[in-house]
């Protein structure tokens, strides 16, 4: 009894004033782990784009289907900063409001897909057994049915509504983020704090919940990072071709489309949501990187 | 006599392989008091981690325990209960502390949530109530600055800090039996004193009952009541320790304790090992199993399995034990 005492003052002792010694060393280590200009310049661009987006009705832009029968298909002029299309509607104004489209669908489907990814892995590499085996059969007979077929098809049936489009791409995420989490769960499942989890009482989703989760996040977050700008892209091709949301409703893709059909005459149409559809795609990538970079410094480093 | 806190009657753990079954613990009985702690003391593979388990319903599912085997917690018989109602028990009326505090503790949530998890789901704390507690354990467990510490993560701590904080969440909720299942394997030999001394408090403390698993006998020498030797998946030798020590009947017993070397011994002189390896669990010897090893090994040492018998508290398995060579 003696002895515990003591010696847990003498780790007191040790303890205390090494934490002020190595406190400048701490914030100088913390500085060179700081994102770097590569990070902050695309995220500038990326909240301007999401602001100009999310209060797209404050800014005093002319509907996005209003046509100004005075400059149809012009170049930019006062009062249409970018132009207008071929049927007169304001160029500027069709970018935000379709980059609302865009931006949900690359935000929602990636949620979707690693949100049903996640159940239906974690089932699979905590449960093993035959729960895996149904989920793995279930994973494998949907990755043998094309992605597009599945796009068309849920347009065709559904035809053109907004959260179709962000389910239909959701769904295509599903297999590998399912498997992400699997190999993950797997990972954690036999370790030793889940036995001990086990031993002080912990349901099955209890250990799922608080002691599995929260350490295969990580995995989760760079998959998610990845396929934003992957939905972006597709949900562009997919308005392309006209198995987005309907016209007149604006996306990315779909303005693009249109505006293919006059490239001789006037390509300021085509060129501006595509100049804003590449630069939001490469600043997603890079501060996706950057994320990735900062959470594997993270888990090598301290956590 | 005090009050019997768990009862262990013939429990037997067999493993399903795919080379057949491998009997893990094979018969294994004994009874625990309050406020007594039983050594379980045998090299690797004798089955001490399986027993522990076994005790805890905490055994993966290609395990099987025949319907004779029965552990007896306060009156409950476990091997009874169901999954739902053995979670009620673990944490208040049974705990554990493993023998690696490095992959004991979940390593991204902070300790003090590890401790609070526990008091909030078993006692119904609040968040608040919670944390207090749980400075409040980590400060029992001699953990310098709990206030601070509470909000750490387990990479922030060393090695026998983070043992002392999976033993504040093992008596978190007072559990009446504590398994302590090789708690100083993993660490420096200067802590190892200290968490068994740790240990030792807090089970006359909290008057509780410990099971305390070990491969080194100098371990269970101070600090336990009772010694269980395990060889094979089977108690070989049981006694109070004192009487273990100054009066070793079973040869398995002894070798283990030869085998320790002195500090008196010459340099380089030759380690007393064991001869041989433990058996094959599923294909056992026939008679006694270390009769193979055995220096005093007779014929007749093979012919059955020696039961566990012996006069008084002191139990041994053997058909040749020591000391009765010039009394016969």
């Amino acid at each position: 009894m003696a002895d515990v005492t003591s010696s847990g003052n003498a780790d007191k002792d040790d303890g205390k004033p090494q934490i002020d010694r190595n406190a400048l060393a701490i914030a100088m280590h913390r500085k060179s782990r700081s994102f770097g200009l590569y990070f902050w310049i695309p995220m500038i661009w990326l909240i301007i784009v999401a602001v100009a987006c999310v209060f797209a009705p404050l800014w005093g832009l002319p509907p996005a289907d209003e046509i100004d029968w005075a400059y149809i298909q012009s170049p930019p002029v006062e009062g249409h900063p970018l132009g207008t299309d071929n049927l007169g509607r304001d160029l500027l104004s069709r970018i935000i409001y379709g980059g609302r489209v865009s931006l949900t669908v690359g935000f929602a489907a990636p949620f979707i897909g690693v949100g049903l990814g996640l159940i239906l892995g974690m089932i699979a590499g905590y449960y093993r057994g035959w729960a895996d085996e149904v989920i793995g059969i279930m994973i494998d007979a949907w990755l043998a049915i094309p992605g597009l077929v599945i796009l068309l098809l849920f347009s065709v049936v559904f035809g053109g509504s907004l959260f179709m489009v962000c389910l239909s791409l959701g769904l295509l995420f599903i297999p590998t983020a399912a498997r992400i989490t699997r190999a993950a769960t797997l990972n954690y499942a036999g370790r030793e704090f889940v036995l001990a989890a086990k031993a002080m009482g912990a349901s099955d989703f209890r250990i799922l919940r608080k002691e599995v989760f929260p350490n295969i996040i990580w995995p989760l977050i760079a998959f998610v990072l990845i396929d934003i700008p992957i939905a972006i892209v597709i949900e562009g091709a997919l308005s392309f071709l006209g198995l987005s949301v309907k016209a007149p409703t604006p996306s990315w893709g779909g303005i693009i489309a249109e505006g293919r059909e006059v490239l001789s005459t006037s390509p300021h149409i085509a060129l501006y949501p595509t100049l804003v559809m590449f630069l939001t795609v490469l600043c997603f990538n890079l501060v996706g990187d950057a994320i990735r970079r900062r959470l594997a410094d993270v888990r090598e480093g301290a956590i | 006599m005090g009050e019997i806190i768990l009862d262990v009657r013939n429990q037997r753990t067999a493993f399903a392989t795919a080379r057949g079954m491998l009997n893990a613990v094979d018969g294994v009985s004994f009874t625990l008091e309050r406020g007594k702690t039983l050594g379980v003391v045998g090299e690797s593979g004798s089955g001490k981690s399986v027993l522990s388990r076994s005790v805890m319903r905490l055994l993966p599912g290609n395990s099987v325990v025949p319907s004779d085997s029965k552990v007896i917690l306060n009156g409950k018989d476990l091997t009874r209960l169901s999954e739902t109602e053995l979670r009620r028990l673990r944490g208040p009326e049974m705990a554990i502390v493993f023998q690696d505090p490095m992959t004991s503790l979940n390593p991204v949530l902070s300790i003090g949530k590890q401790i609070m998890e526990v008091l909030m789901f078993h006692m119904g704390m609040k968040k608040g109530p919670a944390k207090e507690k749980a400075v409040e354990l980590l400060r029992a467990v001699g953990l310098p600055q709990p206030d601070v510490r509470v909000n750490q993560y387990p990479h922030q701590l060393s090695g026998g800090m983070r043992q002392r904080v999976a033993i504040a969440i093992a008596i978190a909720c007072e559990p009446d039996l504590l398994i302590a299942d090789e708690p100083t394997t993993a660490l420096d030999v200067t802590v190892q004193a200290e968490i068994l001394d740790l240990l030792q408090r807090m089970v006359k403390e909290r008057n509780m009952a410990m099971i305390l698993i070990t491969h080194d006998m100098g371990v269970v020498a101070g600090r336990c009541d009772e010694v269980a030797v395990m060889y094979a998946g089977r108690i070989v030798e049981k006694a109070p320790v004192r009487e273990l020590f100054n009066n070793t009947r079973m040869p398995y017993t002894a070798a283990l304790l030869s085998s320790i070397p002195k500090v008196t011994d010459p340099p380089h002189r030759k380690l007393d090992a064991i001869e041989g390896r433990p058996p094959d669990l599923i294909n056992p010897p026939q008679g006694c199993p270390f009769a193979p090893r055995c220096k005093f090994a007779g014929p007749e040492c093979e012919e059955q399995v020696p039961p566990l018998e012996g006069p008084g508290a002191h139990q041994y398995a053997c058909v040749k034990p020591l000391g009765e060579e010039v009394a016969a």
